[in-house]
């Protein structure tokens, strides 16, 4: 229904990605994952912290969002860090019979739990998503937790799926495909 | 009504509709056309003959910009969805910006859209661009619609089925009707004949159309039997319902508590899917989305008077507390609002949002009931209306 | 049939109720019934066409419903789950509520203009297949002969989900972002479902905004995924969200991952019963988490 050179939303490409990260923004055609962390404010980001304090060095693709519990993370924090740009996502906060709530951690890990082969079975990679439990001496771990969740992302490459969704025509003349088309025992055809 | 048409009917076999659709598609020309986009996970629910073809599995039929020619389904019934949205889409960014230092930076759409042609248009989903250019038209001109409209030529197809629920000819249609439209395709045997009834449609017909149409021996006996197929097609409607508008109108306007109209929304679940699927229904919502940092886009998308957020106050107050209301409001705006303002009915009879409503709301059965009631000045209540009094 | 109507038309004849939901026959099938008079009683009808959750009407949404007063609803088994979830989130009192049960033996996918014969694995409801409630239990009165079972769908749901379980990632991304294109965002899921009752949305909230209202692939996403999110452990699988969409998205297929989800890793089924607590807002200490590093 849009053609192509009729209005563009902003955010949406490359161009304004770098504008948008500033300057430790890789240089055009290197593709840098953005990796958004959610960490709760007790454990991990006392750990991050300490990571920094102790000069350990890590891949700087992840900015941190502190929240107060994990049990504050609503997945649609996740949701919108990808609508917004983010290639990979991480959850971290305080170790089982840790939280400074008591119980905050528990009940998020059955969210995620959910959420994640929800998540999954939409489609999103796993890799995009990671979920640690980092406690406040764990310097070295967020470290670790950090490296590998930047390492899986850049295999997978730009999250174009979901960063171009915006911009796809939601009326065309393309079918949409069955199951039985994807599985190619279907008599549908798709372009 | 349109047997006086018929002298300058073209006749275009199926062959060249399709290698004329292919030239304009080459050219770069969108063309709509009802296509095939899917099967029907529920085809007694949906514009079932539009679903329904003997020893075929129901599809899905819609309006669809085509890729090729050979995906074109005319002749079939009703597409799932109206053709509103190619001309109000179900969003559209009207404006997005983005803050450059402590400038702003706006970029607009396009309101030139290129040139377009719809063809196989349902008569009743053409009607309702004229009807709702009134509105669209009224205290300020809305660029993106008219753009749209003005952009694109449109066809439409005479009806070759309707089921029970539809019934155009109650609110001023026909199944052949060219309102809204600049032409009209009529099915005749090995193609269509086809007319045109505005400055546009004969200018598509002369730049593009006439190369394909031919002027076989048998043309007197082709259009008889166009014209026979058009008599029948309103014969085969006018028998769906029967109603007196203007009575209607009138007395919606003047018996708005009436316990009919205040208890008409006992099973509807509010979901709006009847006002998504409307060819008329055209309120829209304005929403700001950021896109990142400093940036978004603001768009309009299409609302819906059957949600409380419709009509919610910033207070938290809501004039329209409940179902009942929310659907008296529709009724009235569509039969008693809109012709009263506009002079005319914001209904062209298609019947989808019948079709749709899994919970048995029926706007035929609500119609007779209230021309019932229209017609005796003043309703006793009737055997259907026991779902309580107050609105 | 006879014994419905009759039981209704006491009900509402001694004062017991002021209102009883049920099905009658519409112009285009079977659809909801509301009679708040005797007289109107013998309007009431069952069969395979019966399809309607119609405990979607004691959601507390509908004032348009509660205000008419204590009321008798027409359930079928697996309606009665639906019941359970509303008194188990405390959104309903049992003393404004008579239950009349009746023996189901499947339903039709549709609520159609068919003889109401019995269903056959072509017509019948996928869901039903497998139904662990074709007697309802907890209920008033219980009405019928005792049903068969239904009869097994060409595709069940189970296999439906397993056939895109088996798809790559990229693949099942490409399905569901085509199907979440086609949503209109009418919300007709939402207000249908009967254990969707907040008073407001979290796709209603503008301040802050979090799910995008514009109907963009992007948005819709967001919407259908956290739908089918917010009814984890809740969802009673009737499949009236799948029903009433107007444009067709397979929602039954989400509803039904997150069911197994939920049973695989919380060992929990919905069931009939409403002191069982729910597994969201619950926990154990040694839920699995095997994904957590």
């Amino acid at each position: 229904m849009k053609t192509p050179d009729e209005l563009r939303t902003y955010g949406a490409t490359a161009d304004d990605r770098s504008a948008i990260d500033g300057p430790d923004a890789s240089p055009a055609g290197k593709f840098e994952p953005r990796i958004t962390a959610f960490v709760c404010n007790w454990c991990t980001y006392t750990g991050a912290d300490l990571a920094g304090t102790s000069r350990l060095h890590m891949a700087t693709n992840v900015r941190i969002i502190r929240l107060p519990c994990t049990g504050r993370i609503d997945p649609l924090f996740i949701i919108k860090a990808f609508e917004r740009g983010a290639d990979g996502v991480i959850v971290s906060g305080c170790h089982p019979a840790d939280c400074h709530y008591t119980s905050g951690n528990y009940h998020a890990r059955r969210r995620f739990t959910v959420f994640r082969e929800l998540a999954v079975f939409l489609g999103i990679d796993p890799g995009r998503l990671t979920f640690s439990w980092v406690s406040a001496s764990e310097g070295a771990k967020w470290r670790d937790v950090v490296d590998g969740a930047v390492s899986r992302a850049r295999e997978l490459g730009p999250f174009e799926g979901y960063h171009g969704l915006v911009d796809r025509p939601s009326l065309t003349g393309e079918s949409f495909a069955t199951i039985e088309d994807l599985l190619g025992d279907g008599s549908g055809e798709r372009s | 009504m349109s047997d006086e048409r018929h002298a300058d009917e073209l006749y275009l076999t199926e062959e060249s509709l399709t290698r004329l659709v292919d030239e304009l598609l080459t050219a770069g020309t969108e063309v709509i056309a009802p296509a095939v986009t899917g099967s029907c996970a529920s085809p007694a629910a949906i514009a079932s003959a539009a679903c329904l073809r003997p020893g075929a599995a129901p599809e899905l039929i819609e309006y669809a910009a085509l890729h090729d020619a050979s995906q074109m389904a005319l002749g079939r019934g009703l597409p799932n969805l109206s053709l509103k949205g190619f001309f109000l889409p179900q969003e559209e960014a009207l404006v997005s910006w983005r803050r450059r230092g402590t400038g702003l930076e706006l970029r607009g759409p396009r309101v030139d859209a290129p040139s377009r042609i719809a063809l196989g248009v349902k008569p009743c989903d053409a009607a309702a661009l004229e009807i709702v250019d009134k509105v669209m038209n009224w205290d300020t001109k809305d660029e993106l619609w008219n753009g749209r409209r003005e952009a694109t030529t449109v066809f439409t197809l005479a009806c070759p089925v309707e089921d029970e629920s539809c019934f155009c000819a109650a609110v001023g249609g026909t199944p052949d009707g060219t309102r809204g439209a600049d032409g009209l395709f009529t099915p005749v045997e090995g193609g269509y004949m086809v007319q045109a009834t505005t400055d546009k449609g004969r200018a598509f017909i002369d730049s593009h159309l006439a190369a394909h149409a031919g002027e076989p021996a048998q043309s007197d006996s082709l259009r008889r039997q166009a014209a026979g197929f058009r008599s029948a097609a309103r014969e085969r409607i006018a028998g769906h319902l029967a109603i007196d508008g203007p009575a209607i109108r009138d007395w919606v306007a003047a018996n708005f508590d009436d316990p009919l109209l205040t208890s008409l929304g006992i099973r509807c679940n509010g979901c709006g899917a009847c006002t998504s699927v409307c060819p008329t229904c055209h309120c829209f919502d304005i929403v700001d989305e950021p896109d990142g940092v400093s940036c978004g886009t603001r768009r309009r998308c299409w609302d819906t008077c059957q949600t409380g957020r419709f009509t919610s106050h910033a207070s938290g107050h809501n004039p329209r507390e409940d179902q009942n209301v929310r659907f008296r409001q529709r009724i009235n705006h569509k039969f008693a609002i809109y012709p009263l303002r506009f002079g005319e009915i914001l209904c062209t009879g298609c019947g989808r949002c019948t079709r749709v409503c899994h919970a048995g709301q029926d706007l035929v059965e609500i119609l007779s009931e209230i021309d019932d009631a229209a017609r005796r000045g003043r309703p006793a209540v009737t055997a259907d209306s026991d779902g309580g009094g107050e609105g | 049939m006879k014994e419905l109507q009759e039981l209704a038309r006491t009900l509402l004849a001694d004062g017991e109720v002021e209102l009883v939901i049920g099905w009658e026959e519409g112009r285009r099938g079977a659809r909801p019934a509301f009679i708040t008079s005797p007289d109107d009683a013998d309007r009431l009808i069952f069969d395979a066409r019966c399809v309607h959750n119609l405990a979607t009407y004691l959601s507390p949404r509908r004032p348009q419903v509660t205000r008419l007063g204590k009321l008798a609803l027409v359930v079928k088994g697996c309606d009665v789950k639906a019941v359970a979830g509303l008194l188990r989130e405390e959104q309903l009192s049992s003393d404004r509520l008579v239950l009349i049960g009746v023996r189901c033996g499947g339903v039709f996918e549709e609520p159609a203009l068919k003889d109401p014969a019995q269903p056959t694995s072509e017509t019948v409801a996928p869901r039903c297949y497998g139904c662990d409630n074709r007697e309802p239990a907890r209920v008033a009165y219980l009405l019928g002969e005792p049903q068969p079972e239904p009869p097994m769908p060409a595709t069940t749901i189970d296999d439906r989900v397993a056939m895109l379980d088996a798809l790559s990632p990229d693949e099942r991304w490409q399905f569901w972002t085509d199907q979440f294109s086609k949503c209109v965002r009418c919300y007709a899921c939402r207000q249908v479902c009967p254990l969707c009752v907040c008073e407001q949305c979290i796709a209603d909230k503008t301040m802050p905004q979090w799910i995008e209202t514009a109907s963009h692939p992007r948005g819709n996403l967001a919407w259908n995924l956290i739908r089918a999110l917010h009814l984890a452990g809740r969802c009673v699988g009737c499949g009236e969200c799948e029903r009433f969409c107007p444009v067709d998205i397979p929602l039954s297929l989400l509803n039904r991952k997150v069911q197994q989800i939920v049973e695989e890793r919380f060992d929990y089924v919905v069931s009939d019963d409403p002191e069982r607590p729910a597994p969201i807002g619950d926990y154990r200490p040694d839920d699995q988490e095997e994904f957590i590093k």
